[in-house]
């Protein structure tokens, strides 16, 4: 053990300042922490997959006649209209990859500090509940946003510039505002879900498990059911059909399921809303047994 | 005054955490001492806003309990009992990120954390893993985050819990040299008799969620009783009637164990005589081996 009093104690001669946004610490430490963990930083570059392949074909659709030999008769794949990023919103691969960075980068974020008593030294803090909370979403919202908002943008910007004119912009001008929409569709879903399922237990692989297979298992409920009963409506019971139903519809598109869109917005806005209110009852400074 | 409180009422359901408290604390090291489930800890959360009262005002450094809970919390640091951290942190990360949060901005923060752990005896082990640090590395390092914003008043709560003698020691001296040398307010809660007698001044003793007693340390110490476990065969009224008419106390635990309190000086073998004239067997008797904390509550005459 080390000797104690290294040095002697020294008052600090500087002033506490009053943050606008008090969360911003708890962010940015969250998103620290998060790049520490080695295996983290290969899924989280191949989770930028979809985006590379997406701006390839943004490429390609432009100098078709230079890759003819790849394209042959697939070139109205390549198509750039609201279509394209509707398809991009509502990948599989990419909703999956948004999932195994919550598993592998945020199951642990409200887990490890229930785990660790951790919050009650936040909150002997000058730090609101709701400041913690805003604090790990944005952690959540960070890796979410990269994955949607700004590769969304990217591809409608790089579109822009390879075709050399805003045609792409003069068709359809309410893009842009659909990827920012759906982008926040998609950010507060996953911030909800997965700060919900950390919440719920301080064991951070079983928030881990949960987070997967709660994402799988609805999706294999909806397809058993489906299959039983061909009713369409089933789609409602599956995370990823939900988030396809309203991202086709914020792009304008044709859903995918027969049922109104606004039927999977509300069951999106419910499970958001039972997360808040979760949240608000499992966060707090000390544990009150009654 | 640091810490005002009056007439604060808790319950936990239907247990009444804080049955009234009012109280008055100045400067230097203030013991909070009690029993298990005394209210100590209750008391602590309620001044740093964790619990809300149901009744009840009090200030801390001048600052509203209800109303200006942040500004309590800049002012204040808190140490908590239960071993808390942050998994996947070095020490110093974890001390000056705490730093921030309090509102010290990012290199500040980090440059006085390196000090503060310095201080409490941490600086070779301010690299590594807080996964990796011992409990009473883990204790220091709770110390060290509840300093590193220079705070003026340091609330304690059990800040030796789970320490080996040597680590107890070590910390005591910490803030001992806190609480005297540097300025910095101290309010420790606590059920360890010794420790609060080592350090503080002046002591609050909390019993059943009231104030039994609070004052100077030597004032209270003043007081004396023994302290005898009895078991009886027979009907228990009668003899426990005749100690208390002798100036005696009784006290029957959960498992019918009676706690007798006879003022200092007095013949234990009052006891005897009181079990022969109620017509009771006495089949256990020993001069009491109960905590510190239950027999200092007994000195100051507390129910």
């Amino acid at each position: 053990m080390a000797t104690i009093r290294e040095q002697g104690y020294s008052h600090w001669d500087g002033r506490l300042i009053e943050r606008k946004r008090p969360w911003w610490p708890v962010t940015t430490m969250g998103i620290r922490l998060i790049f520490r963990k080695k295996n983290f930083r290969l899924l989280f570059a191949m989770s930028f997959v979809p985006a590379v392949v997406y701006l390839v074909g943004i490429y390609v659709s432009e100098r078709v006649e230079d890759f003819k030999f790849m394209v042959r008769g697939s070139a109205q794949l390549l198509k750039i209209d609201p279509g394209f990023f509707k398809s991009y919103f509502t990948l599989d691969p990419l909703l999956f990859m948004m999932v195994m960075l919550m598993v592998f980068a945020c199951a642990g974020l409200v887990a490890d500090d229930l785990r660790h008593n951790a919050l009650q030294l936040y909150f002997a803090r000058p730090l609101r509940k709701m400041d913690y909370i805003l604090g790990k979403a944005a952690v959540i919202a960070f890796f979410i946003l990269l994955l949607t908002l700004i590769p969304g943008l990217v591809l409608f910007i790089f579109k822009l510039v390879f075709a050399g004119s805003f045609a792409l912009f003069r068709s359809y001008p309410w893009l842009p505002l659909s990827v920012i929409g759906d982008s926040l569709l998609l950010t507060v879903f996953f911030v909800s879900y997965t700060l919900l399922l950390s919440a719920l237990s301080r064991n951070r692989r079983y928030v881990m498990v949960m987070i997967f297979a709660v994402y799988l298992g609805t999706d294999i409920a909806f397809g058993i059911m489906s299959g039983i009963f061909k009713s369409p409506y089933f789609a409602l019971l599956s995370i990823k059909a939900n988030l396809q139903q309203t991202g086709a519809v914020l792009f304008g598109q044709r859903p995918p399921h027969a049922f109104p869109a606004v039927l999977s917005f509300g069951v999106i806005l419910a499970f958001c809303l039972v997360a808040a209110w979760v949240l608000l009852r499992r966060v707090r400074g000390v544990e009150v047994i009654k | 005054m640091s810490i005002e409180v009056t007439d604060l009422h808790f319950s936990y359901g239907p247990v009444k955490a804080l049955d009234g408290v009012t109280l008055s604390l100045g400067g230097g090291a203030v013991g909070l001492l009690g029993p298990n489930g005394a209210g100590k800890s209750t008391l602590l959360r309620i001044l740093l806003g964790f619990l809300p009262a149901a009744r009840g005002e009090g200030r801390v450094l001048g600052y509203d309990i209800r109303r200006e809970q942040n500004r309590i919390r800049r002012s204040v640091g808190y140490m908590p009992e239960d071993d808390c951290f942050i998994a996947g942190l070095d020490g110093v990360s974890f001390t000056s990120y705490f730093g921030e949060l309090s509102g010290m901005p990012h290199q500040e923060a980090m440059k006085r954390a390196h000090d503060v752990l310095f201080y409490v005896g941490l600086g070779e082990s301010r690299y590594r893993l807080l996964d990796t640090y011992s409990a009473g590395m883990k204790q220091r390092l709770k110390l060290a985050q509840a300093l590193v914003h220079d705070p003026k008043l340091l609330f304690l709560d059990e800040p030796t819990a789970n320490l080996d003698p040597r680590g107890r020691l070590e910390i005591l001296e910490l803030i001992k040299d806190i609480a005297t040398d540097n300025g910095i307010q101290v309010f420790i809660s606590s059920h360890i008799l010794s420790d609060i007698e080592s350090v503080c001044g002046s002591v609050v003793i909390l019993n059943k969620g009231r104030v039994a007693a609070q004052g100077r340390m030597a004032d209270l110490r003043a007081t004396d009783f023994s302290l005898f476990e009895v078991r009886i065969k027979g009907e228990s009224e009668g003899f426990r009637r005749r100690l208390t008419a002798s100036g005696g106390r009784v006290e029957v635990t959960e498992d019918r164990l009676l706690k007798v309190y006879l003022p200092a000086g007095r013949d234990p073998m009052e006891i005897f005589r009181a079990a022969v004239e109620s017509n009771v067997q006495v089949r256990h008797f020993v001069r009491s081996q109960t905590s510190l904390e239950d027999i200092f509550a007994r000195t100051v005459g507390v129910d």
